[in-house]
Formats: C-alpha cells, sequence, structure tokens
C-alpha cells in the first residue's frame, strides 16, 4: 500500500514533541542545578512539583511538553481513522497540516512570551481543527 | 501492513491497565486507614488531592498511570504510523518491544524504590527508544 501522506502531519507533530522534551531538559537540568537540587538522592516526586521550585519560563516548557500529549492524542486517532477509512487526502491533509503549524506556533508562545491570551487563542483555533476532522471522520464511518 | 509491531503496543497498553489495578488496590486501603471516606469525598475530589493525605508511596502508583497515559501516546500513534507505513520490522520492531520494556521496568522503579536519577535515566533510555522510531517514521512516509 502507498504510504497515506496524512502520515506526515501526525509524525511532524511527534518529532515536535520530542523536540520540545529536549528543550525542556535543556532548560531545567541547568536550573535545578541552580536551584541546588540534590537529584542524585531524590525520592520521589512529580515534574510537577518543580513548579515550585525553578523559574516560570522553565516551567513553561514542560508545561507545554504535557500540553502536547494532551488533545494531539485526539488527533492521532482521527488521522489514523481517516486513513483506515480513506478520508485521508484534500481538506483533511490541509487541516492536519494546519493543526500541526498551529500546535507548533501554540508551543512556541507557550515557551516564550506564554501570553495567555494568544495561547488561547491558538489552541481554540487548532481544537477548530480538531472538531471539523472528527465531523469528517464521523461522516465517513457513520454515513 | 506489518502486525508485528502492534504486539508490544498490546503489551504496554495492558501493562497500563495492571498499574491501573496495582494503584487502585494499594490507593483504597490507604484511604479506608487515613479516614478518607470515598462515599463522603466532597464533590470535584481528585486524585492528585490525596498528595500528603495518603502515605506517598502509594500515591508513586497513581503518579506512574498519570506518566503512562503521556508519552506512550505518541508510542502508539508512531507505532501506528510504522505498522501501516510497512516499516514496522527490523530495528523498529526491537526499539518497539525495548520501549516497552523499559517503560514497564520504569513503571516498577517509580511505584517502588523511586529514586529519582535512576527513573530519569529509564525514561531517557526509553525517549531515545521513541525518538529513533519517530525519526524513522518521518523517512518512511515522507520520502
Amino acid at each position: 500500500m502507498e504510504n497515506s501522506l496524512l502520515l506526515q502531519p501526525m509524525v511532524a507533530l511527534i518529532l515536535w514533541t520530542m523536540l520540545i522534551w529536549l528543550w525542556m531538559y535543556v532548560t531545567r537540568i541547568p536550573a535545578m542545578n541552580k536551584a541546588k537540587i540534590d537529584s542524585a538522592n531524590l525520592v520521589g516526586g512529580k515534574g510537577g512539583d518543580l513548579d515550585e521550585l525553578l523559574p516560570p519560563e522553565v516551567q513553561w516548557k514542560a508545561h507545554n511538553y504535557n500540553h502536547l500529549l494532551t488533545e494531539p492524542t485526539l488527533f492521532y486517532a482521527i488521522c489514523v481513522v481517516l486513513i483506515l477509512s480513506g478520508q485521508d487526502y484534500g481538506l483533511n491533509l490541509t487541516i492536519a497540516w494546519v493543526y500541526v503549524g498551529l500546535r507548533v506556533l501554540h508551543s512556541l508562545v507557550q515557551v516564550t512570551i506564554n501570553r495567555v491570551l494568544f495561547r488561547f487563542m491558538l489552541f481554540s483555533l487548532s481544537s477548530l481543527c480538531i472538531i471539523a476532522l472528527a465531523i469528517h471522520a464521523a461522516i465517513a464511518v457513520f454515513h | 501492513m506489518d502486525i508485528a509491531i502492534l504486539a508490544p503496543a498490546a503489551v504496554l497498553i495492558v501493562w497500563s491497565l495492571i498499574m491501573l489495578f496495582w494503584m487502585a488496590a494499594t490507593r483504597f486501603p490507604a484511604m479506608a486507614k487515613s479516614g478518607a471516606d470515598l462515599a463522603k469525598a466532597p464533590p470535584g475530589g481528585r486524585g492528585s488531592d490525596l498528595e500528603g493525605v495518603i502515605p506517598d508511596k502509594v500515591n508513586w502508583k497513581s503518579h506512574n498511570y498519570t506518566h503512562l497515559m503521556e508519552q506512550p501516546t505518541l508510542f502508539y500513534a508512531t507505532v501506528v504510523i510504522l505498522a501501516l507505513a510497512n516499516a514496522g520490522h527490523g530495528l523498529n520492531l526491537y526499539l518497539a518491544w525495548a520501549y516497552a520494556v523499559i517503560r514497564i521496568i520504569h513503571s516498577i522503579w517509580q511505584a517502588t524504590v523511586n529514586l529519582v536519577n535512576v527513573r530519569f535515566m529509564l525514561f531517557i533510555a526509553s525517549t531515545v527508544c521513541l525518538l529513533i522510531m519517530a525519526t524513522n517514521a518521518l523517512w518512511a512516509t515522507l520520502f
């Protein structure tokens, strides 16, 4: 079977997520050292505990990484549905790339200036893409 | 389609559900012991409200269950992409198994000893597997 083009935006967003993962550690580990956290003997604890210990801009990377593992999981599932139901071209393909583009912008806003209004607008727009894809997927499988 | 690579994904899904039961099996007795009563819990209470109420070690199971709902979602998407793109064999298949096995070790560690530096190393090791799989997925779909 010829590879579906819809696999491309899926992979792009996965790799973007891993890039944010890297960005998180590149800023977090030096910040932990600076905050004199004794990581060698640390027991238990969660990433979220660092919200009280590290500068907010450092934690913003982690917040975005977590965010990328919430709604995009629906995106991956919908893309697979669209591929398996043969709706993986044209408008759906465009919407999927727009979703990825908006999520990349959303990440860049959240990890840098993090103005909530901009973040919210980008998140709302990207959610509209999910809604459109989900409706198309529903039509494809129920119709 | 490469069906073989779906097996490690199925294993990790089953493992996640085992963690769910481990969490429940330790959390409910701990709640009973601390005097927290599910029937009288205030509306809107969440699992994380139990931080500091029941022993940390009990909450560690829940931390790990939450963790399993994060990065592994990317793993599932990557596995499906590799399967659909006929790239779910050879190195990718070994990496998928390695990812599932390391995540299981990571779970057991976080739920029991939970020394953070070892947990971190296990997380890095599994992430490297995913990173290579995701890059291979990019090659398999983009060109």
